[in-house]
């Protein structure tokens, strides 16, 4: 009897202090940020959905590299796309963060802030020089001293829209729309013409739109948002018309990229913003779409494209900091991006790649014709969602949005909402 | 005899009984009693996923009262509750009523309907999004009969019905089975009694059947209850996760995994809003059993 008070007073201890003990540094005994010793020893490399169609690139790339610095062994993981957030989450709140891992701007920030994301400007700054300057900036945390990941491709696209579905408009279809008053007139008169039946647009406007549109999205310290600017304003009030008009799909306050691409594929809407990669899928998927597929570059007012930075982190406290470093500078380096490049449509954020014939010369190609024109866009290219905009405030804007859409909140209302519920965030964010 | 060898082990070996019980008891501490407890504790800190946290006491469940979200949560999953638990109570009872007869082929249907409750959420919920897409097959059907298009993925409240209908859907053949063994132990004699005293089919149901099935139907209707009350994939899969126009169809599970995952999760307060969800089952189960009491009584 005594044994069992006293091993269910145990348990009960540990049940109650494990969890405390939870609450402790997320630090552990952390590795150094100097770079310069012997390349070395065993590393993980953990990369973001890319086996599938990869492994055979990155296996040789793992190869060469374990070739040319003998004595290092690289350990390759691949996750799924979906929940990667929350793997790396649990690996960084776990302590088994893998050395060198594939992270996106907006994952760099928390871990660079957790001191878990080492500082690139100390232990790699001799490399910058190779990339493009707005992709090693890219990485870089308001508030923050420090670069927090190298750069490695970058995406961007144009915007397509359905040839057949303009015609029956009454649109020109060889006269796309360049501008946002073109888009929204041309919405208007399809939603007009077809009953709306058809719509143009599939998707609320996001924060890279209103930062494309001219919206000046955070103070300049970085410290706050200020989406709710005049212009941010205008651009909700002009996507409220489209919404009365049945312009925008009445889907698309709860829309993904993922089933608008698909409203697109099925010609229930007649715009869609994609990239070069999305070609291969309308060919494949939706032949006659295809043939009737029209490319105009992406909208903005301030004569920056949108692009999407991918990025390669070096864990702060891997043991094995000059051969993580080492590896993830090999796999971005000016060689590697280029050769990745060459095998799917994404474009290599070194600097002088994008001036290579494959980005410059045309074949007469559609396939071409948007990796010239995308190369092109993306040398002043803006990755406009800023670092700091975690899926909490991208859940917050979108809500905000659809109120204003279904005249639940003026568009002021709305965006000062969203404002004040992305700025609680930030703070909470630390 | 047993019992001497019994108190001989005991004396000798006086933890054996402890380490027999060692792997259950490791499985459910490790995976339910510390899980349970950390979440509790951390309900009251401001932890978040990367940052350690702080004790902050009744904070979160302060926030939580002025937190519109939580409110529209809370209303998304008590609704779903009453929408979802009165049909799987009474429409599996109705259906193991026509499938319980053992005439040919009944076993084609019995399977038929259990069908739903082993095909991937996932599955379902994609079928099912595409059949009430504003071009699906059910808006076709609607509109070739001149009733229009119907918004059941964009109206906030059609979208609440659509995922409960998916949950009824889905759960029907895993009731109807619990039902049917419920109902193989109803003496034939009683409906055979009632019949001779000139009772119809709707009389005999609802004297006898009912009554005979009645603590089956209170355990369906605690399962089904707690089942609808954490309500997650459906309207995951239905209303995006933003959770519909405006994150107006927002469950409380919902609500726990868009505030406490990621790298920027707030942990705390998603345990908070975790402790809720518990302490609101716990009492819709106790509900339901005390329910039971009282007409036992």
């Amino acid at each position: 009897m005594p044994i069992s008070r006293r091993a269910l007073a145990a348990a009960f201890a540990v049940c109650v202090v494990l969890p405390l003990s939870a609450c402790g540094s997320s630090g552990g005994d952390g590795g150094t940020a100097d770079a310069s010793g012997k390349i070395e020893g065993d590393i993980t490399f953990q990369t973001w959905n890319l086996r599938a169609n990869f492994k055979d690139y990155f296996e040789g790339l793992i190869a060469d590299f374990e070739k040319k610095y003998p004595g290092t062994r690289v350990k390759w993981i691949d996750q799924p796309a979906e929940g990667y957030a929350d793997k790396i989450s649990a690996d960084a709140a776990g302590g088994t963060l893998p050395d060198v891992v594939n992270v996106s701007p907006d994952l760099v920030a928390p871990l660079a802030k957790a001191g878990l994301a080492l500082d690139l400007d100390k232990a790699a700054g001799r490399y910058e020089k190779e990339y493009l300057k707005g992709a090693w900036a890219s990485h870089r945390i308001p508030g923050m001293k420090g670069t927090y990941a190298f750069p490695w491709y970058l995406n961007t696209g144009p915007l397509f829209y359905n040839k057949s579905l303009f015609e029956e408009a009454g649109l020109d279809p060889d006269r796309p729309p360049k501008t946002y008053d073109e888009v929204f007139a041309a919405a208007l008169q399809m939603a007009k013409k077809t009953d709306g039946k058809v719509a143009t647009l599939a998707n609320v406007p996001t924060i890279e739109d209103f930062g494309r549109y001219g919206v000046q999205l955070m103070n300049k310290e970085g410290t706050a948002f200020s989406f709710n600017d005049a212009k941010g304003v205008e651009l909700l009030t002009r996507y409220k018309e489209l919404y009365d008009a049945r312009a925008l799909d009445p889907q698309a306050l709860t829309a993904t990229p993922e089933s608008s691409g698909k409203k697109f594929l099925t010609g229930a809407v007649a715009m869609n913003p994609g990239s070069a990669l999305d070609l291969g899928n309308f060919k494949k998927q939706a032949p006659n779409l295809y043939k009737n597929i029209g490319i105009t570059d992406q909208i903005t007012s301030t004569g920056h494209v949108n692009m999407y930075v991918m990025g390669v982190m070096v864990n702060a406290q891997t043991k094995r900091t000059p051969a993580a470093v080492a590896f993830a500078h090999y796999v971005t380096d000016a060689e590697h991006q280029m050769s990745f490049a060459k095998k799917v449509a994404i474009f290599p954020s070194t600097a002088g790649s994008l001036d290579d014939p494959y980005f410059t010369k045309q074949d007469g190609t559609d396939e071409t014709r948007v990796r010239v024109a995308a190369a092109k866009s993306l040398k002043n290219a803006v990755n406009y969602t800023p670092v700091l905009f975690s899926e909490q405030m991208k859940t917050a804007l979108r809500n905000e949005v659809a109120k204003a859409l279904q005249g639940k909140e003026s568009p002021e209302e709305a965006l000062d909402n969203a404002v004040k519920a992305c700025n609680t965030l930030l703070q909470q964010q630390g | 005899m047993a019992m001497s060898t019994v108190s001989r082990v005991r004396r000798q070996l006086p933890v054996s009984p402890w380490l027999f019980a060692a792997p259950g008891l490791l499985i459910t501490g490790a995976f339910i009693l510390y899980p349970f407890v950390s979440t509790l504790v951390n309900a009251f800190t401001d932890r978040r996923t990367l940052v350690p946290g702080r004790f902050v006491g009744l904070a979160n469940f302060r926030e939580l009262l002025n937190d519109e979200m939580f409110w529209i949560g809370l209303r998304n999953s008590t609704l779903y509750v009453v929408g979802v638990v009165p049909a799987l109570v009474v429409l599996p009872l109705l259906l193991a009523l026509l499938v319980q007869k053992n005439i040919p082929g009944i076993t084609f249907f019995r399977s038929a309907f259990y069908t739903p409750v082993v095909a991937s959420i996932v599955v379902v919920g994609l079928i099912w999004v595409w059949l009430l897409d504003e071009r699906g097959l059910v808006n076709s059907l609607l509109e070739t009969v001149g009733v229009g298009r119907v918004g059941f993925l964009s109206d906030q409240w059609l979208l609440l019905l659509s995922a409960m209908t998916v949950m009824v859907w889905k759960g029907l053949g895993y009731y109807m089975i619990i039902y049917l063994a419920a109902l193989a132990n109803v003496p034939r004699e009683l409906h055979e009694a009632a019949a001779v005293d000139g009772a119809g089919a709707v009389r005999r149901f609802l004297t006898v059947t009912v009554p005979a099935v009645r603590s089956t139907m209170v355990l369906v209707g605690a399962l089904s209850s707690v089942a609808a009350f954490k309500v997650f994939s459906e309207v995951y899969l239905m209303a995006g996760p933003s959770g519909g126009p405006a994150g107006e169809d927002t469950t409380l599970v919902m609500l726990v995994q868009r505030t406490g995952t990621g790298l920027t999760g707030r942990v705390g307060y998603a345990s908070a809003i975790s402790v809720v969800v518990f302490v609101v089952t716990v009492a819709l189960m106790l509900l339901v059993l005390r329910a039971d009491r009282r007409d036992e009584s």
